[in-house]
Order: C-alpha cells, then structure tokens, then sequence
C-alpha cells in the first residue's frame, strides 16, 4: 500500500483525522516502518513544540516579575544624589545665566568662575589679613549646605518613596539633560511666549514669570517659572519647573515635573513623572504610558494607558481609567484613595494606607485584577534585635576607641574631654569646623600638589566627628559622677556612662538630632581648640 | 524593605480573604465570579493570568500589545462572565477569548487587509520537501528552546497565530477555523506550513 504524505501524518499526529481514515491510517502504520518513524518524529515535533511554547521569552517571564523589580539601595542612593547634582547644575546654570546680583553668586560655588575667584581672594586675604574674603567664605558654604540639603532631603524621600524601574528612566534623563543643556535655544524674559506661528527647532530652555508655548517645539522644553503653560506642541520631553503646570497641547515625549501644581488636559504620549502638591489629569487628557508620582493630592479623571504608581499625602481620586496596574501609597492620617463608580483599572490594585477605610471603592468601579489592600502600620526600630545588636558594637567600638586614646594619648584626651567645658566657645568653634574643613579641602584641592593634603585632612576630620562623641561622653561622665581619683579606670567608667546617657538621648525623636549635631560641634570645637593650644608653643619656640 | 515587612505584620483583612479564595476549587470561585464578587474575580486573575498573557505574548508582536491584550482579556471577563456556560473547561474557554481578544487586536491594526492571508489552495496537499521531517524536533531537542521562540516569534502571521492556538492553547482545527473564520482545512494548511517555515527558520539559524 502507498504510503501516506508527511500533511496527512501531521493531520493524524494532531487527532485532527476523521476516524475511518485514521483508522485506516493506524493499520497502515502496523506495517510500515517508514510512516511510523514519520509519525513518532512528528509526535516528538508537536512536544517540543508545546514545551517552547509554555515556557515564555526571556523578557517576559511573567508580567508581575517586572513591576515587583526593586533596585538596591545603594544604586538608588547614588542615581539619586546624581539626579540632584545634575539638577543642581541645571538651576546654577540658569543663575549664572540671568546675570543675578553678585550677592547671590553663592549658588554657585561649583563654577569655575567661583572658585578661581575664591582662590585669589584666599591669598589675598593671606597676604593683607583682609577680612573680605569671610563673605567669599561664608558664600561657599552656603552654596555646599543648600546642595547638600538637596541631596539630603532626595536621599530622605527616596528611602521612604521607593523608585519604581521608571524612576531610573527619569534620573538617567535628568543627568543627560545636564551636560546638553550649555547648547540650548536659551530665552529669558519676564514673559517667554512662543506663539502658534513659531516652531523652534531646537530644545528651547526658557525662564521667565510666564513660559507660554502656542507653536511647536521640535526638541525637549525646559521651562522655569511661576507659570508654564503648553497650548500647543511639544515634540520632545517637558521638563518643568514652576509653581503652576498647565499642559493643555501635546507633549509627544515624557513629562517630568517639580511643580506646585500640575495640569494635564491634553495629550501625552509617553509617561509622566514628577512632584507636585496638587496632580489633576483632567477628563479630556490621555497619557500613552504610565504616571510614577508623588503629590499632595491627586486627581485622576482622564485615560493612562499603562500603569500608575503614585505616593500621596491627602486625597487621591480616580474617577477615569488605567490600563494596567494602580499601585498607590498614601500617608495621610486623613483623606485616602477613592475610585469611583466611573473608574477602570486594567490590572492589580495594590494599596498601603494608614487606614483600612481610607480606601473607597464605589460598587460601579471596574478592577480587573486582584485588590490588595494594605494597612502600613509603622514599626518602631527598637523592636527589631538588629537594631540592639548594631547600637551594641558601635557602643563597644567607642568605648574601645575612647580607651585607647587614653592609653596612647593620656595628656591630650584627657585636655580636650576638659575643654569640653569651655561650652559655647567649643559649640562655636565646633561649628566653624564642621562647615569650614570641608571648604578647606575643596579649595586645597582644587591645586594637584594639594590634594593629598586634602585627603589627609578629610581623613583627620572624619575621625574627629567620630571621636565628638567620645570627649563629650567622658565630659559628660565626669560631670556626673565627680570622680575622686583620676585613674584610668575612672576615666573609663565615666566615659561608660557618659556614652549611654548620649547613646540613649540621641534616640528622642527631634531633640536626639539635635543633640547628636550638638555633641559632633561640641567635640570637635575641644578637639580644634585643644590642637590649637597644643601646637602654640611649638609655633612661638 | 523595612517597609515591606512592617506591612507584612499590619492587619490584613484583604489578604486574609485573598488567602481564603486561594483553597476554593475553581467551580466555587466561579459561582461567586458569576456574582460579581471582586474577590473571586481577582483569584480568576491571580490564577490566569500567566497563561493569559503567555498566549497574548505568543501571538502579538510586543510585550506591550500583550500586557494591552490580557488586561484586556480580563476586564471583558468581568464584564461577561455569565456567558461562559461551562460546556467546556473554564481555561480552554478564556483561552478561546484571549485568542479573540488577539485576533480582533491584529485585525485592528492593519484594518484595510485581512488579517489572514488568504491560503491559495488550502485543502491541497503539501508535499514534504525535504525527506527528513523532523528536523524541528531534532533543532529542539540539541539547541535552546529560546530559539524555537525567537522562530516562533519571526513566523509571518498568518502561520504563527494558527500554530500558538494549535500548541498553546491546544485548540481543535475546528475552533481555531471559528476564531479565524476559515475553513478546516485552511487551517491544517497553515498549521503544517508553519511547521515547514519554522523547520526552515530553525535550521538557518544553526547554521
């Protein structure tokens, strides 16, 4: 009999054949080797086949994978602290740029400008004793405490905001924007208008009262002021920067925002991303991708195509529709999320309120997903043993510290513990360092043949913000328990007690802060005067 | 992560309930679905949505377009469900609405053509070119599976939307033909095709 053909076989091998044939097919079979063979590989095939099927592409494992992905901590911290250095740059550019008055020079001590500047007067003010350069001084550190504090209250918000993936995506553009943005279409004027007629070709970075954008903007908008309005079209992404964002046009990129308050009734076609006190999307508005935000209070009433991850701390209403998921964080003690009867939510809910009822979903709303709702109830530190186990080693570690300083170098720490006393001259003083060292370095620095003294007085300086706490703490013991004799034993014993009792104090909410900044000005003002007054005989010799 | 735990230790009336879901046979979770019980509807959604999603990921071309299609898939389920009667087993049944939800989406986007391209003579018999047929399952068993995807993915169409209902969604010629609306034996055509172009694609590829 003639063998079958390979379609026929496959036809068989699926259970696709009408039965007479197939079992006319399967007596074939019993005596034909060769469509056996034909058959089995084919059966083999179709296995295979449905094995590679079920096991997904690399990229999408599972579509739940993605959103739960979390980067560490550490590379959170650093995107962060660059996405405020570039930022930071961003906003010293545009100073230097307005031609503002010298008194405000301040903002900007990273400018070459600053610093050669600083340097002259420095030697100056050696050579002469001038008293000028303290303004020059005092200007610096200005500029290092309102950077730092940037980057401090970044690093503060995104410990307790956790970046989603997209958060990555807007540091990495935040850090690109830095370095194009000294070639940019530049205008700055109390009102920047582009109106319908105009198209600008280029990114156009724009500063003023009032940014109006009526025309066309081929590249991104970088827009400063009290007022940002875009009515018309924005080809690239928006980066804004005002008290009030209104986005009525298209904007055809991303959108990040740092406004008071935010708009959008028109179009966008990528996500969103920002900060603002008050968020509303707007019925007529449709977002192409997703929003990552953290506001005050929120409104959502137009269409987000993907998903939305935001923070709030009043209310959050959702009233139109989201294709994926709605992740959301609320920290307020009142107010809380609620969806209405008109809302769609393609995916998950997930949820972290205060409150159980601070969630309300109206019985119309739509959530394809799952719903998980939950009660963040904030855990003191003190109940976690790590916590016991840390404080315990750092407790041993200056303990430790304080005793071998009082082995190798009796004289000169038991001198300092006393010029702890010397109280607000030492808090003074102790000030002055902490802002003035690192101030110090940066300018010794700045010359090559300086650098490595730099590091060693970066070196020196941290190990006295460490031992602070150790003077103060044997000071404080040898208030408190009036050793007779001064032995070793008492100076340990005293540094004991003084140690717990800053140890423990430190941990009161609010004032613990302030006492711990207190005791770091304190010992090192000890510290600095006591090295003074070690190193003057020496000098008058 | 701290965060993450402290949640974990909050009350969790919400979850609790979730856990509850997760025991009840699927016939009990259906009967309250049917009742338009959130929960129930979001335990169908924890349990399908892996598959739902790995046919949308096989059958469009981006993960985008797939996460658009299961999200998709499962708000029409709210929606519907009454209408599944239960003459066949539920996940056959949302996998016949999921390969819908993707056909209607292909169809959508090149709206002027039709999505299938039309087989010239279906019902023709095709001979095998080669004389080893198996040359698929030989790639298969000796190379990465990733590569039988990345073929699978490069297929036109036309043959790969047949081939993921046949083999994903294990559905009958009959049914894929319904979804397609195509005849049977257009759809044993395509099938087999398919299986050529990717015997072909996979033995490129290893060369």
């Amino acid at each position: 009999m003639e063998c079958y053909s390979e379609q026929i076989c496959a036809i068989f091998v699926d259970d696709e054949l009408p039965a007479d044939e197939a079992r006319l097919l399967r007596n074939h079979l019993a005596s034909c080797q060769r469509c056996r063979d034909l058959v089995d590989a084919l059966r083999a095939e179709n296995r295979a086949l449905s094995e590679s099927l079920r096991e997904l592409p690399e990229e999408a494992a599972s579509p739940e994978a993605l959103s739960r992905w979390r980067w560490s901590r550490t590379w959170g911290d650093l995107a962060l602290l660059a996405a405020v250095l570039a930022l930071g740059s961003i906003i010293l550019v545009w100073f230097d740029e307005l031609n503002i008055p010298e008194a405000l020079e301040w903002f900007n001590p990273f400018s070459p400008n600053g610093l050669t500047n600083l340097l002259f007067n420095l030697s100056d003010y050696f050579a002469r004793g001038d008293t000028a350069m303290l303004t020059d001084y005092a200007a610096v550190i200005g500029g290092l405490i309102f950077l730092s504090l940037l980057g401090g209250s970044a690093l503060l918000l995104g410990r307790r905001w956790r970046l989603p993936k997209s958060g990555l995506g807007l540091l990495i553009v935040l850090l690109m924007l830095t370095l194009p943005s000294f070639a940019l279409d530049r205008r700055h004027a109390e009102f920047v208008t582009v109106p319908a007629s105009e198209t600008v070709d280029d990114t156009l970075f724009a500063a003023g009262t009032t940014v109006r954008i009526e025309g066309v903007i081929n590249g991104d908008l970088l827009a400063f002021g009290r007022t940002v309005e875009v009515r018309g079209t924005v080809k690239g992404d928006l980066v804004s920067f005002a008290k009030r964002t209104v986005v009525s046009g298209s904007v055809e990129g991303r959108i990040y925002n740092f406004s008071g308050s935010f708009d959008l009734n028109g179009q966008l076609a990528h996500s969103l991303y920002g900060f603002a006190q008050s968020l509303h999307v707007d019925e007529r508005a449709h977002v192409g991708e997703g929003i990552v935000a953290a506001a005050g209070e929120v409104s959502l009433e137009g269409e987000v195509k993907r998903s939305v991850d935001m923070f709030f701390s009043g209310n959050a209403d959702v009233s139109g529709s989201i294709g994926r998921d709605l992740t959301v964080s609320g920290a307020s003690r009142e107010g809380g999320l609620t969806l209405t009867s008109t809302a769609r939510v393609g995916g998950n809910l997930s949820a972290h309120v205060r409150q159980l009822n601070h969630v309300h979903i109206a019985d119309g709303a739509t959530i394809a997903g799952k719903r998980d709702i939950q009660v963040q109830v904030r855990e003191s530190q003190f109940t976690r043993p790590r916590f016991y186990f840390h404080q315990a080693i750092w407790f041993a570690a200056a303990l430790l510290v304080g005793f071998l300083g009082l082995l190798l170098f009796p004289g000169f720490f038991q001198a300092t513990t006393q010029a702890v006393g010397s109280g607000w001259l030492s808090l003074g003083l102790g000030l002055g360092v902490l802002a003035g060292v690192p101030v110090a370095m940066i300018v010794i620095g700045v010359t090559l043949v300086g650098l490595p003294i730099s590091l060693m007085l970066l070196a020196v300086y941290l190990t006295a913000i460490y031992l602070a706490k150790v003077w103060v703490g044997a000071f404080l013991g040898r208030i408190l328990l009036k050793p007779s004799g001064t032995t070793k034993g008492d100076w340990v014993l005293g540094l004991l007690v003084g140690l717990l009792i800053l140890t423990i104090v430190g941990f009161i909410p609010y004032l613990g802060g302030l006492v711990r900044f207190g005791v770091v000005c304190l010992g090192l003002g000890a510290f600095a005067g006591q090295l003074y007054r070690a190193s003057r005989p020496a000098i008058t010799a | 992560m701290d965060a993450k735990r402290n949640m974990a230790k909050g009350p969790q009336p919400r979850e609790g309930e979730a856990r509850r879901m997760e025991g009840l046979d699927l016939e009990s979770v259906l009967v309250r679905a049917r009742g338009h019980d959130a929960e129930a509807m979001g335990e169908i959604h924890h349990r399908y949505v892996r598959r739902v999603f790995g046919l949308c990921r096989h059958m469009l071309d981006s993960r985008e377009s797939a996460e658009d299609a299961t999200s998709e898939v499962f708000l029409k389920l709210q929606r519907n469900i009454e209408s599944y009667d239960g003459s066949i087993p539920f996940p056959r049944w949302l996998l016949r609405v999921a390969g819908n939800q993707c056909i209607d989406f292909l169809r959508r986007r090149r709206r002027e053509r039709q999505v299938m391209v039309e087989v010239e003579d279906g019902a023709a018999v095709i001979e095998a070119t080669s004389s080893e047929p198996s040359a698929l399952s030989t790639v298969i068993r000796s190379a990465e599976r990733e590569q039988v995807q990345a073929a699978i993915a490069r297929l036109p169409e036309n043959y790969r939307v047949p081939l993921v209902l046949r083999y994903y969604s294990e559905l009958s010629y009959d049914e894929i033909g319904q979804q397609l609306g195509l005849q049977r034996n257009h759809v044993a055509a395509l099938i087999f095709r398919a299986k050529q172009e990717l015997r072909r694609k996979l033995a490129q590829g290893s060369k």
